[in-house]
């Protein structure tokens, strides 16, 4: 998952990004509202935190302009300016929900995970296809009601097919929003991850949860529940 | 003396009066100076008749025969009119048949000399004339004429009585004419006064601009004052909203420190809780700051689009629970308040209820006389029986769901402004929480 965390103030832009990437969020920065708009627009997102209050461009600009260049990710506004105008106005540009400064790390990473599986089209905490389960909130993975153990690139691998369920997922995809810029880009590695993925949840291969479409990517096939 | 008008009313009918007195006391000498000097002529006249009819009798004393007298009067006793001649000594000689008894004494004037008076304060009118009959032997006599007073009086009476009658309804008159003149003066004072009120309750947005010449200084100072003050406020919320970000923001990274697992139990906790206390610190001063309260240049503001962009908000911000918002109120339903202050209770009401709510929640806005009425109703689990102290700034209903606990705190701020009122209820419609507020002439 790739994060974008545009906030004027460096020590909580710092903390938030470490938040997410504590999370095994890959996280994008920006400082003001002119380089968060260009990073908004430009780069690939799953999730944006956008500061209202920006200098050079304001938070609900950027909103307007990402959405008005198609961008669909979903939006959580951090706000200092508790008012309810200023929650609407950023709503209503298209922010999909707000947070109060300050505010407890496990709110916003519980804010930001609903906000990402709803984007998906899942209405609840919990993942559930096929007989794979898996607990967003708490992180882990049950196939048939049996543990998996995963690693940290696995499961989030698992948790963006699954969130993407039914779609097609490029390679070149998986890599920008699972990996950071300054991790060398192997498409290889992913191959790798996906061949295991398939091991764990599915030993015996008669699941078969993830398509493999020459030259364009992998697709998750189970229902979602 | 607070009242121009009544300033003005006194002061004119002061000098009305005064005018009015004056004149009357005026006319009245001048007319009974006139009476008086038209009573001597007449008197004087009948002194020549008796003259010009007087001769000597067979004593050699001057005196005149009855029934020769130059004028009936005379003769008739009781008649008013009265004559006498007497001697030097004052005896008389001859009176008119119309004296009763014995003439008043007089003293007579000299030779040649008119003597004009009054005999008594309301005594008759006497006019004495010295002369000195030339015949054998020359003798002083006097002529005294005697008319009694009361056509005088009756002539002055109808006269005063006239005079202070016309005097009496002229002033009435011009009294009148005054108030009307005062009320067509003062007529753009008034029109101010109601368009200032119309500007307080929010019906005008500002003075308008016909208005005389003196006062229209005062208007555009007034509109100017209305203006800046509007603009105050705004600037008064922005610098609010600036020093709230300003604060927030060092708060937001304090509590993420909180949260860092490099930190002893201890300080995180204790370093959780003062942040905390700082935030609610913040809030309630911001919050209290921030309320606009009852405006009285607030501009009227139509509830349904605020309450519509709120219910828009909501259900994207609870998308997960695909909940109905119903918003029942009439169209164009206006309130006088701060449209901050609006979008603070609405907005915190209805996430309140949004938050609780398993899948309806329903608002209310009606208008109660001169009060707004606000109805907001959920299916959630409703209050706990200690919901008064979720009035209280900071407490939740159950910490379990993500929130400001703050939600009806502020609700309680923003209406403490406005003296409104809050009831926590349980909804018999939808089962759940039902929030009544009431705000008085809004």
């Amino acid at each position: 998952m790739r994060a974008l965390v545009i906030e004027d103030d460096a020590a909580l832009r710092e903390q938030v990004a470490g938040h997410f990437m504590a999370e095994g969020f890959v996280v994008d920065t920006a400082a003001d509202g002119e380089q968060g708009l260009y990073k908004a627009t430009e780069y690939p997102v799953d999730l944006a935190v956008i500061d209202l209050g920006l200098p050079k461009v304001s938070g609900v600009d950027i909103i307007k302009q990402a959405r008005k260049k198609g961008c669909t990710y979903p939006i959580l506004i951090l706000t200092a300016r508790d008012g309810w105008e200023s929650k609407v106005q950023g709503l209503e540009a298209g922010a999909d929900d707000y947070l109060v400064k300050p505010f407890h790390k496990e709110e916003l990473l519980a804010r930001a995970r609903a906000l990402l599986r709803r984007s998906g089209g899942w209405a609840h905490s919990t993942l559930e296809s096929g007989p794979i389960v898996l607990d967003t909130a708490a992180k882990s993975v049950q196939v048939s009601g049996t543990a998996v153990d995963l690693t940290a690139y696995e499961y989030r691998l698992l948790e963006y097919l699954l969130l993407h369920a039914g779609r097609v997922v490029s390679k070149s995809t998986l890599t920008e929003h699972l990996y950071a810029e300054n991790v060398e880009r192997d498409s290889n590695v992913i191959e790798v991850f996906v061949r295991r993925l398939r091991t764990k949840l599915d030993p015996d291969e008669t699941l078969k949860p993830i398509d493999t479409l020459r030259g364009q990517g992998y697709r998750w096939t189970l229902p979602r529940k | 003396m607070t009242s121009i008008r009544a300033r003005l009313l006194l002061a004119a009918s002061t000098v009305l009066l005064t005018f009015v007195a004056l004149c009357g006391a005026a006319l009245e000498t001048a007319f009974r100076d006139s009476a008086r000097g038209a009573q001597e002529e007449r008197l004087r006249g009948l002194t020549y008749a008796l003259l010009g009819a007087a001769e000597p009798d067979e004593k050699n004393e001057l005196s005149l025969n009855d029934a020769n007298l130059p004028e009936p009067r005379l003769g008739q006793p009781q008649s008013g009119l009265e004559a006498a001649i007497l001697d030097e000594a004052g005896t008389t000689l001859w009176h008119s048949p119309s004296v009763d008894g014995e003439p008043p004494v007089v003293i007579g004037p000299e030779v040649g000399k008119w003597k004009f008076e009054r005999l008594g304060e309301s005594g008759p009118f006497a006019l004495s004339f010295g002369l000195r009959w030339l015949g054998d032997q020359p003798r002083r006599y006097t002529v005294l004429v005697l008319e009694s007073p009361e056509a005088y009086e009756a002539q002055l009476s109808i006269f005063r009585h006239t005079l202070w009658t016309y005097l009496f309804a002229g002033s009435i008159v011009l009294l009148l004419a005054l108030l009307l003149v005062m009320r067509w003066g003062l007529a753009p004072l008034r029109r101010l006064e109601g368009e200032l009120r119309e500007v307080e309750t929010g019906a005008a947005p500002q003075v308008g601009a016909r208005y005389p010449a003196e006062l229209t200084p005062l208007t555009s100072a007034l509109n100017a004052m209305i203006v800046g003050e509007r603009s105050q406020l705004q600037r008064y919320r922005h610098a609010l909203g600036d020093l709230a970000h300003s604060l927030k923001t060092p708060l937001a990274v304090l509590r993420g420190l909180a949260g860092d697992a490099r930190l002893a139990d201890e300080p995180r906790r204790q370093l959780d809780e003062q942040v905390g206390r700082m935030q609610s610190i913040a809030d309630h001063q911001l919050a209290r700051a921030a309320t606009a309260g009852r405006r009285t240049l607030a501009q009227p503001i139509n509830v349904r689009p605020i309450a519509d962009k709120l219910v828009a908000a909501l259900a994207k911000v609870y998308a997960d629970k695909n909940l109905v918002f119903s918003v029942e109120m009439p169209d164009g339903l206006t309130a006088r308040a701060d449209s901050g202050d609006l979008y603070e209770l609405l907005g915190n009401v209805l996430d309140n209820a949004a938050k609780w709510a398993r899948s309806r929640v329903s608002l209310a806005v009606a208008r109660e006389g001169n009060a707004l009425l606000l109805v907001a109703e959920d299916d959630g689990p409703g209050f706990p029986d200690d919901a008064e102290h979720l009035l209280g700034r900071g407490v939740r209903a159950d910490t379990r769901v993500p929130g400001q606990g703050l939600g009806l705190a502020s609700v309680v701020e923003v209406l403490s402004a406005y003296e409104g009122r809050i009831a926590l209820e349980r909804s018999a419609a939808l089962g759940g929480a039902r929030v009544t507020i009431r705000i008085p002439a809004a």
